[in-house]
């Protein structure tokens, strides 16, 4: 058993209809969440766990996180997407255990399980589970796939906290869901799948497990066969007034792994008090949470309406050449990055650990040997705050960008510090105004990707807007 | 500082066509501006006793300038001290800076100071933009051009002292309008306020016309101490003040919580130098007319209130008065400026050094300032961080 202690949620600020995707097979009203040109798996799985490390309680709490757990059914050996990278982006301390769940839809709940159970051994005081899901299928073939891109984070405790897992199994199962190869392609057998593999499964799961179907108010099923386990679910004692609906991929499309710890946010925000929580995919993992508080912010809910829809398939396809900045005026050949100066410069540059003059206060974001405006020598750490006012900004016509130009702001911190930063989700600058005196926050993205190694810096956001 | 200073006087001075150069290679345009010099002067190049070299940015150019040995080659200049220079738009007036404090020091009697650049071999994304989007920090102001570094003040400007477009643009028309006059300057038209505003945006509010070119050129000027000048040849200008001051950094400007972006603090230092030096007091009614290093419009506008032209806030009035065009009361780049020149950054400030020169020898012809006395030119360079001011009078 362990404690739900805090959640945090991401997801893309743009979405698209499924109808501009394919105008024949489309569906209209439906859309997905699809990444901004400089966003990735890790920039999702970085906020989301930024989100949910500063709803915890617990104090001094970096130092007091035992592991990182890092689930994603993305490709993931392209990139530095994995759990120290993760870890490192969140100044979590060195040493900590961090591992990745991969290659799985329910990876997610994969991950949930075992820190539920590494927590409930005693040895761990509280794990940060992290899914995140950004994949695109193949162009043209988008709506045949149900993706969606988001992330979500879980700080599972041995405190006290929102909600209790009451029970963690999982019933695991050898039927695969694709049946045979034919030459490059893969055939499936809905029979096989569905039929032999989904509904057996469940049915054995559900009998080895719940013994008391009537004590839930919500069960919540995250399956691509959701819709036909309605007979298996009967067969064991359920009724279907108990049956949540699948809201969430209409609106930000199936998030893979991501999905079944979104779909569990969604009930915990409408206030259910026994949820059975069911993940399938090749195998079962169940959870019974008793949430045991009432939400005074339903963070998944309120962001579920803010969001900007792409224009035309051409914009997506523009946003689907991430991290290329080519532009019919400038075609880069390399920029230059280097790992040794990121590992050397991310106190002060990604943790924003900035300089306090112990003279006139001035606040650097740099560091600095003497403070220009008094020259003092003595300078005490401050950590910099990531919300702050523009200060001055033009809009670059002539630097690369999928989306041009691109707006440079000077932004000053709330509480010190100044930082000069490129503004995103711009994809419709017209859209994003920036004024002198505009209240931005700052949120990690890509900056550049030199072959296949992407770096993050901060960029800034409208705050009213996101 | 010691403001009485051995009076160093210009006796040779040389430059090239500016503009798209080519049928001339960076070897040439040294030869072209050292030899105009060479001639002015009335001197052979054996008697030139340390010679500096400013060319700013070798590697988005022809990778040449990148040590002083690409000033001996082509001169066949051997077996004498030749240092290479660079401090960005600031270089050239830093070789001149460099010769003066070692005519000053004994350590030659010639001093030459030569600055070329050559920049539009490349294509004109590939040099300047090139700098800025893969050069440099990886994520430190990654995103910003050139222009956009300056355009960020422009801004502030018109936030601050109800600046406006078109008093930024009218820089522009006024500059362009004076480069019509000057066989050597890269463009040769003068233009309307709506072709500046209409112009292709680069970073707001600046526009393609309110931006200098990337250009090739270069020039030249030989010094001596004052007593050595030979009064049957030569037609001295004495450089009276010399101020150079780095102020900020590449990133602090952006970074540094205190900074107003109004004002450049390094123009304000350099001038400070230079006129202390000089015995200038009240600058507008002493100096008759002024080379400003407007890389960008806004960048003059800006500077005639950090040069002490007017009071803060007051550079708006000098524009709409038509104060700073020939004919007003302190004219301002009556070359055309770097709008109409062009800007081969390490030859600019010599360029500056030339043009001042000619007017103070009544040589300038249709764009002569009218019994002019004293002029001062100007550069700035990084991000606002390196200023120069040279007093030159006749």
């Amino acid at each position: 058993m362990s404690d739900i202690q805090s959640y945090g949620i991401a997801w893309p600020r743009f979405r698209i209809e499924d109808s501009m995707l394919n105008p024949s097979t489309g569906r209209k009203g439906v859309t997905r969440a699809i990444c901004f040109s400089d966003e990735d798996v890790m920039t999702l799985a970085f906020e989301s766990s930024i989100n949910c490390l500063a709803k915890s309680q617990i104090s001094d709490l970096k130092s007091q996180i035992d592991g990182v757990f890092f689930a994603t059914s993305s490709p993931v050996f392209r990139n530095r997407y994995h759990a120290s990278f993760l870890a490192d982006l969140l100044n979590l301390p060195q040493g900590i255990l961090a591992v990745d769940f991969l290659n799985s839809s329910r990876s997610g709940t994969d991950a949930l399980l075992l820190a539920n159970e590494l927590v409930d051994t005693g040895k761990y005081r509280n794990i940060l589970v992290v899914a995140s899901d950004v994949d695109f299928p193949s162009i043209g073939k988008e709506t045949a796939t149900s993706f969606g891109h988001a992330a979500c984070s879980v700080l599972l405790s041995r405190e006290k906290g929102m909600a209790k897992i009451t029970s963690a199994q999982s019933f695991s199962s050898s039927v695969a869901e694709e049946f045979s190869y034919k030459k490059k392609n893969i055939q499936q057998d809905p029979r096989f799948s569905r039929d032999a593999g989904f509904k057996t499964n469940l049915a054995s799961a559900l009998k080895k497990f719940v013994s008391t179907p009537a004590s839930f108010d919500a069960v919540i099923l995250n399956s691509l066969y959701a819709r036909l386990a309605g007979a298996v679910f009967a067969k064991a004692g359920f009724e279907e007034r108990q049956f949540t609906k699948d809201s969430l991929s209409q609106k930000i499309g199936n998030t893979d792994a991501v999905h079944a710890l979104l779909l569990l946010m969604n009930e915990m925000e409408n206030e259910k008090k026994n949820i059975l929580l069911a993940d399938y995919t090749n195998g079962t993992n169940f959870f019974e949470i008793k949430n045991h508080c009432s939400l005074t912010e339903k963070i998944l809910q309120n962001q579920l309406p803010e969001f900007e829809l792409i224009n035309s398939y051409q914009d997506y396809l523009l946003l689907r050449k991430a991290g290329n900045f080519e532009s019919l005026k400038y075609e880069t050949k390399e920029m230059f990055s280097s790992e040794m100066m990121y590992e050397r410069e991310k106190e002060s540059l990604i943790y924003l650990e900035g300089l306090k003059c112990a003279g006139c206060e001035t606040v650097y974001y740099l560091e600095t040997t003497r403070c220009k405006k008094c020259m003092g020598e003595k300078f005490s750490g401050v950590q910099l705050s990531k919300t702050g006012t523009v200060y001055a900004f033009t809009h670059e016509h002539y630097f690369p960008s999928s989306f041009p130009p691109i707006t440079m702001a000077v932004v000053d911190l709330d509480g010190g510090g100044r930082i000069t930063v490129q503004q995103t989700d711009t994809m419709y600058p017209e859209r994003n105004k920036l004024e002198i005196g505009s209240r931005v926050k700052l949120v990690l993205r890509k900056m550049i990707e030199n072959g296949s190694k992407p770096d993050y810096f901060w960029k800034i956001v409208l705050i009213n807007n996101s | 500082m010691n403001s009485k200073l051995n009076d160093i006087a210009i006796i040779g001075i040389g430059v090239t066509k500016f503009g798209e150069l080519f049928h001339q290679s960076y070897d040439d345009l040294v030869r072209d501006a050292a030899m105009q010099a060479v001639k002015d002067a009335g001197i052979s190049l054996d008697d030139i006793g340390a010679a500096w070299l400013s060319t700013a940015f070798p590697e988005i150019g022809v990778f040449k300038g990148r040590s002083g040995m690409d000033l001996c080659e082509p001169l066949s200049l051997y077996n004498i001290p030749v240092t290479r220079v660079s401090n960005f738009c600031a270089s050239g007036a830093d070789a001149i800076r460099n010769a003066v404090n070692s005519l000053r020091a004994g350590e030659c009697d010639v001093a030459l100071a030569l600055g070329v650049e050559k920049l539009r071999d490349r294509q004109p994304q590939d040099s300047i933009v090139k700098m800025m989007v893969e050069y440099g920090h990886p994520f430190l102001q990654k995103g910003f051009t050139a222009a956009g570094t300056f355009a960020v003040y422009a801004n502030r400007m018109m936030k601050e002292y109800g600046v406006t477009r078109e008093d930024i643009s009218s820089i522009s028309v006024k500059n362009h309008f004076h480069g019509a006059m000057n066989e050597k300057a890269h463009h040769r038209k003068a233009c309307s306020i709506e072709e500046v505003m209409a112009s292709p945006m680069v970073s707001n509010p600046l526009t393609v016309m309110d931006s200098c070119p990337t250009t090739d050129g270069a020039a030249c000027v030989i010094m001596v101490r004052a007593e050595d000048i030979d009064r049957k040849k030569h037609r001295p200008v004495y450089i009276k003040g010399v101020g150079l001051s780095i102020s900020t950094g590449w990133d602090l400007p952006f970074f540094d919580p205190n900074h107003d972006f109004l004002s450049f603090e390094a123009t304000r230092n350099a001038a400070k130098m230079a006129y202390q030096q000089a015995g200038i007091i009240n600058p507008i009614e002493e100096i008759d007319l002024i080379e400003v290093h407007d890389c960008f419009s806004i960048v003059e506008l800006l500077t005639y209130e950090d040069l002490g032209l007017c009071k803060t806030g007051e550079a708006k009035d000098l524009i709409r008065g038509k104060e700073t065009q020939l004919g007003g009361k302190i004219p301002v780049n009556v070359s055309g400026g770097l709008l109409s020149c062009g800007h081969p950054v390490g030859a600019t400030g010599i360029r500056m050094v030339v043009e001042v020169a000619n007017h103070l020898r009544g040589n300038a012809g249709e764009r002569q300032v009218n019994n002019a006395k004293r002029g001062l030119t100007h550069n700035i360079g990084g991000p606002g961080a390196i200023a120069s001011v040279i007093i030159l009078e006749n």
